[in-house]
């Protein structure tokens, strides 16, 4: 029933396939730095609980909290000297927002209710000032909603 | 009380109407967010047009062509009478419910508050549109389920009387379609009806993973929703007017009972940066969407040794002779097989797209918008231009009105929606953001950009121009499109007389009940983790940050 061409195609379907698995596995070895725990806070405990800034954890180690909100993030600028690894915690404190650091595979979603945790440890080669955005409809400002991150080397 | 033919003249012309205004609002809200061209609308008013845009097109052209579609391939194929009175409220229902949701988005435009309607074609909560626009879909979710009735109901009779027969093929994508549809449904009318409804009327709270959760539990299959049909087209209708068989009726078949199967248990591919989401869940979603591109890579290999076969049958000969040979001035041919490459183009980028690692370069930028376009607004709504010049002559009993721009249009849709889309793909690995007005970022942001996104506009502005002389095309041929005799449907669809014998495909109910085990294990397991964490809910907020009830 199946000729020598279905044969070819069907092969080389499954070989794009394996290949793109593939290439999840080794993301997923080597760091794959998505959202995926969320820690839950009611908006109206928030305040006492989530305070935006940059917490210098040692060793090239930062912890950076900011907050989201229409239209805008808290800190608006970051600074950060030879970072290895940075754990990027952001708290919505009214609609959905996104953040995605724009040249770097950091993207995630920032759902009001939940705080978004990404780890990103910035290749050695980033540097100067990075962009910031959020990359998800939030209202009639969304486009005037970004921050930047300063990597100092 | 409206006649299987009336049905389908009322929701294919519905739908032009719908493509015709959403395009408008396509074009306004592209040359607007482009750097460089001139602002049409302001930038409130551009999240409305924006909405109105993935509303009227993604949404409801879609789906009224289907509706009639579909009608036009149940009565042609099995030949039994629609019950009139089912059909009559399924196209009331989802006309008005249209309308009504159209009311906060056009309606705001014109009274100067846009913000009324701005919450885009996903509409996520918190934020708020005016509880017209939920309660219209909700209106038009009933409609469509009332209209999966009636065509069940005549499927049930037909098959009383045909007991043992193969499901005719085009009958079997329809059903394929209706299926998908009833299984993705429940999620959206449990957000809108429990959460969305109440939220816009009375400030109910609501759990945003919760409600992400449940519309991406519609969302994706509705893409297969959009898809299935115009896979139908391929298989139904490119060999009737080829004079040719279809390659594999078979593989055919099992293409559709995959998409059966699991365009569903796949929704987590659209939540990859989700807070809240298990990575093991969403890589199970990973898995099943692969195992859903299989249906449409076996659709693939179906319809190109289809055409290899008909091109070979007149005369072509060699690897890539049979191409030169195949009727490229037939519009209904040419609209058919370019979606079919669009389609392609699509399928390759929907694999990124699914892949848990490679969405987090491409999530939100305008790499999605370059992707969908080339699938919903290729592969589907240029097969569904094609099939308008194939159906509106026996609809109608009138010959298109001008065949010379017909030629032309599929062509111009696709040089246009190449030029956006590659664009647009490209801008999005650089991480140009979507659905935004302004991507300037007060100078920060990648030179590269603004250049790629001027070039998909000139794409778009093509394929805009192609949209208007489709839509002054089918609106003139009523008018002035010389009379013909008027065919009948069956004599396009049907291939001889009498129905071969039923497999194991034809067993419908079993795929169904495979297709439900599959759903129930791919989202118990992260509704369990949503649920057991305990809810989050929060306030409603308008587009303007305002807080109604707060």
């Amino acid at each position: 029933m199946v000729d020598r061409r279905e044969k070819v195609w069907l092969v080389s379907v499954l070989i794009v396939l394996v290949i793109l698995l593939g290439s999840i596995a080794y993301a997923l070895r080597t760091g794959y730095g998505v959202a995926s725990e969320a820690i839950v806070l009611p908006p109206e405990k928030a305040p006492g609980l989530f305070q935006p800034g940059v917490k210098d954890l040692g060793g090239g180690r930062y912890q950076v909290d900011i907050i989201a909100y229409q239209w805008g993030f808290r800190p608006s600028k970051v600074e950060l000297y030879n970072p290895k690894e940075v754990v990027i915690r952001i708290y919505s404190i009214d609609v959905i927002h996104g953040f995605q650091i724009v040249g770097t595979n950091v993207n995630a979603m920032v759902l009001p209710g939940y705080i978004t945790t990404i780890v990103w440890k910035p290749h050695q080669s980033v540097n100067g000032t990075m962009l910031a955005i959020c990359n998800e409809y939030c209202g009639i400002a969304h486009s005037a909603m970004y921050m930047e991150i300063v990597i100092r080397r | 009380m409206i006649s299987e033919r009336t049905f389908i003249k009322i929701s294919i012309a519905f739908s032009y109407i719908l493509l015709a205004i959403g395009g408008l609002f396509g074009l306004l809200q592209l040359v607007s967010r482009t750097p460089g061209a001139p602002k049409l609308v302001d930038e409130p008013q551009y999240y409305a047009v924006l909405t109105g845009h993935g509303v009227f097109i993604a949404i409801l052209w879609t789906a009224f062509f289907i509706l009639g579609l579909a009608v036009f391939v149940i009565s042609s194929e099995l030949g039994k009478p629609f019950r009139r009175s089912l059909l009559a409220l399924a196209a009331v229902l989802a006309i008005i419910g249209s309308v009504v949701a159209a009311y906060p988005i056009v309606g705001g435009l014109l009274i100067g508050q846009p913000t009324m309607g701005a919450v885009l074609y996903t509409f996520y909560p918190p934020l708020l549109a005016h509880p017209a626009f939920y309660i219209g879909l909700a209106l038009v979710i009933i409609g469509s389920w009332i209209f999966a009735a009636a065509v069940f109901d005549v499927f049930i009779r037909w098959r009383k009387e045909n007991k043992g027969a193969a499901i005719p093929l085009g009958t079997f994508g329809v059903l394929a379609t209706l299926i998908i549809w009833l299984e993705a449904t429940p999620g959206l009318a449990i957000e809108v009806i429990y959460d969305l409804i109440p939220m816009s009327l009375f400030g109910k709270r609501v759990d945003v993973l919760l409600d992400r959760t449940l519309f991406w539990y519609f969302g994706h299959p509705l893409v297969y929703f959009w898809l299935v049909p115009a896979i139908t087209a391929w298989y139904a209708v490119l060999p009737r007017i080829l004079n040719t068989e279809l390659y594999s009726p078979k593989a055919a078949k099992l293409a559709f009972v995959i998409f059966i199967l699991a365009s569903t248990p796949v929704g987590l591919h659209h939540q990859f940066v989700d807070p809240g989401l298990s990575i093991s869940f969403k890589m199970l979603h990973t898995v099943l969407t692969y195992a859903v591109a299989l249906g449409s890579f076996l659709t693939a290999f179906n319809i190109v040794m289809t055409l290899a076969n008909a091109g070979a049958l007149r005369g072509g000969d060699g690897l890539f002779g049979w191409i030169a040979k195949l009727p490229w001035r037939d519009p209904v041919f040419s609209g058919m097989v370019l979606a079919f490459i669009l389609l392609g183009v699509g399928g390759f980028g929907g694999m990124v797209n699914a892949s848990l690692n490679l969405n987090n370069v491409v999530h939100n930028t305008t790499w999605v918008v370059g992707h969908f376009h080339t699938t919903v607004g290729g592969a589907v709504t240029l097969t569904f231009i094609a099939l308008s010049y194939l159906l509106l002559p026996v609809m109608f009993g009138r010959s298109i009105a001008s065949m010379g721009m017909a030629r032309i249009q599929p062509y111009l849709w696709f040089i246009g929606m190449m030029i956006f889309s590659i664009a647009y793909h490209i801008a999005g690995i650089y991480g140009a953001p979507r659905r935004t007005y302004d991507s300037s970022y007060g100078g920060l942001a990648p030179s590269i950009w603004d250049p790629l996104l001027f070039i998909g506009m000139i794409g778009g502005i093509v394929f805009w121009i192609s949209g208007v002389l489709f839509i002054s095309n089918v609106t003139l041929t009523p008018l002035i499109g010389k009379r013909v005799a008027q065919l009948d449907g069956a004599s396009l669809l049907r291939n001889g007389n009498g129905y071969e014998k039923a497999t194991i495909y034809d067993r419908i109910g079993i795929w169904v009940l495979i297709a439900i085990v599959l759903i129930v294990i791919a989202y118990s397991l992260p509704l369990f983790e949503i649920l057991s964490r305990g809810l989050s809910p929060v306030l409603c907020i308008t587009p303007e940050g305002l807080k109604p009830f707060g």
